[in-house]
């Protein structure tokens, strides 16, 4: 293909919009002033008070506890429903579960956390930490599904469980012995991006997140609500790492997987 | 299921037990009744965390407020005439056309970076793509929190207009419609960029080789070939994006003032402050309805449009 000037540059400065508030994030987190304006000075002590903030490091360690149990609901279930959909005999009312699963990627999320708030205290079901998570299973549901999918339909055509099942395995054997094994890295990928959804949720868990129950978007919500302070941006630093670290491990795993 | 998978797994004498014919029967798949079994889990979840709640905020939007966030369920349409009113009416009409704006401005920014991304990165594709990933999932409030110290009075923006003599007292930039905007597009363009990326990467370079050789242009190749065959990806961007503009309220509580309250903010307000949880139910349902018809009005078009193309 041929170069484009135009479109090159075009596109240098839609990454540079992208970009703008990371850098300025980043570069904000080493700033020493209070007020978040002004470059005064060279600093590492936001940095050093994040891990004095015993708050900020419940709230972590809520967040990954949600996230752990999220993605481990969202993963079973999804193996499972998209197990049925690519790899058994097409079925009556498989499209109604097809546009069923898609439901959650078409809601605004706001609509979710408010029916989710009024249906929970109508019920009379408390709003827990496993309501919150089981949230998060399904908001994060659409995303291991599409991941373990598209893994089982390539799988499809390599037959390797047909020739377990010449050699005498049972579907049952030939199932966990051979696919799972082989589906294993897509599961782990899909588990990986509905681990990011329920880490980075903020409207959900705002609305449902029963009393007690704080999570990191939250707490940065309320220090951006109540009081300024520029630890948020050292805060922001520290979780951006963690995304760039998972997001990068999820694609070695898919890459991983298509060459395999 | 855990239980089931630990169990033993030496059959080497090949003595099936019913548990393991139950569970070949269920991988099989060749009984109807065997899939919806392993649907079953998936359904119940979407059932209990999504179609009841959502069927109960429609239930609550025809019932009347009690005291303290209490319901009565007596059946009125107050709440929607409420809703409907002229002093919330230019709340949703407001919501509908900054969501059309964004939607607009994210289809002119990007296309032309999927196309890029799509025909000209060659090797570089995949760091791109990468690169384009981390905004996506970098948490939308840290992402605010940055665009307040760009945009404000005092903030980088108006501090290096004034340095530059361009401007000689600062811009009001920060709670206008525009930062609401610049916002929302900053947050969905890569929800317009990814599905328009995928459907520009199923276009069989061929047909575009074809093109040329038969005498187009570069301009006619795009627009009758290229641009035809990018459409299902336009049809999805734009609900994509728009979607999740409807329901955006943290933009414009950051990012914008009284004048930009969106219906996001009305419902949250509802539900979370006024207390008055029928009406925010009733506005909520007003979204939704809005949203089902649009996309249902959308998809025919798209259908009607694929079928010429």
């Amino acid at each position: 293909m041929t170069k484009n000037k135009g479109l090159a540059s075009f596109c240098c400065l839609i990454y540079a919009f992208l970009y703008l508030p990371l850098a300025v994030m980043f570069v904000f987190s080493f700033n020493d002033a209070r007020r978040n304006v002004v470059w005064k000075g060279f600093t590492f002590k936001w940095y050093g008070s994040l891990f004095h903030n015993a708050e900020l490091l419940s709230a972590l360690v809520t967040t990954l506890e949600l996230a752990i149990a999220a993605s481990l609901f969202a993963s079973v279930l999804g193996l499972f429903a998209s197990y049925a959909m690519t790899r058994h005999a097409p079925f009556k009312g498989r499209g109604v579960y097809a546009s069923l699963m898609s439901v959650p990627l078409m809601m605004p999320e706001v609509v979710m956390g408010v029916g989710l708030l009024s249906f929970f205290v109508r019920a009379h079901i408390p709003l827990n930490f496993w309501t919150l998570a089981g949230a998060h299973a399904m908001i994060a549901l659409p995303y291991t599904a599409s991941s373990i999918r598209a893994r089982l339909l390539s799988l499809k055509d390599s037959r390797l469980e047909d020739a377990a099942m010449d050699l005498g395995a049972t579907e049952w054997e030939a199932f966990y012995k051979v696919t799972l094994p082989l589906a294993g890295p897509a599961i782990f990928s899909g588990a990986l991006l509905a681990f990011t959804v329920s880490f980075e949720d903020f409207v959900t868990s705002f609305f449902i997140a029963g009393i007690g129950i704080v999570t990191m978007p939250i707490k940065i919500y309320s220090m951006m609500k109540f009081g300024v302070t520029p630890e948020i941006n050292a805060l922001a630093c520290c979780l951006l790492l963690l995304t760039v670290v998972l997001l990068a491990s999820q694609k070695l795993l898919v890459r991983k997987d298509a060459t395999s | 299921m855990r239980t089931i998978i630990a169990a033993p797994e030496d059959s080497a004498l090949k003595e099936t037990s019913s548990v393991e014919r139950a569970l070949s029967w269920l991988v099989r798949g060749k009984d109807p009744r065997a899939s919806h079994a392993m649907l079953i889990p998936a359904t119940l979840w979407l059932l209990c965390f999504l179609l009841l709640p959502v069927a109960s905020l429609l239930a609550m939007s025809l019932a009347t407020r009690g005291p303290y966030s209490s319901v009565i369920w007596t059946f009125t349409w107050a709440n929607f005439a409420r809703a409907l009113d002229h002093k919330y009416l230019v709340i949703v009409l407001r919501t509908v056309g900054y969501a059309l704006s964004t939607t607009g401005l994210c289809l002119i920014l990007g296309f032309p970076m999927a196309y890029f991304l799509s025909f000209y990165a060659g090797k570089r594709r995949e760091t791109l793509m990468i690169l384009l990933m981390i905004p996506f999932w970098t948490s939308c409030l840290v992402a605010i929190y940055s665009w307040i110290i760009i945009l404000g009075r005092a903030g980088l923006l108006n501090n290096t207009l004034l340095w530059l003599g361009v401007i000689k007292t600062p811009l009001l930039i920060l709670n206008t419609p525009f930062s609401v905007i610049l916002g929302l597009v900053y947050f969905y363009l890569p929800f317009m960029i990814l599905p328009l990326f995928s459907s520009l990467e199923k276009i069989p370079r061929t047909y575009i080789e074809a093109s040329y050789d038969l005498g187009a242009g570069t301009i006619e190749t795009f627009v009758k070939v290229t641009l035809p065959l990018a459409l299902p990806g336009v049809f999805a961007g734009c609900i994509l994006t728009f979607v999740p503009c409807i329901g955006d309220f943290l933009t414009a509580e950051f990012l914008g003032g009284p004048k930009t309250y969106l219906i996001g903010n009305l419902v949250q307000n509802q539900f979370l402050m006024a207390q008055d949880w029928p009406f925010g139910a009733a506005v909520t349902s007003v979204l939704l309805l809005s949203l089902i018809s649009g996309v249902y009005l959308y998809q025919r078009l798209e259908s009607q449009e694929l079928e010429r193309a």
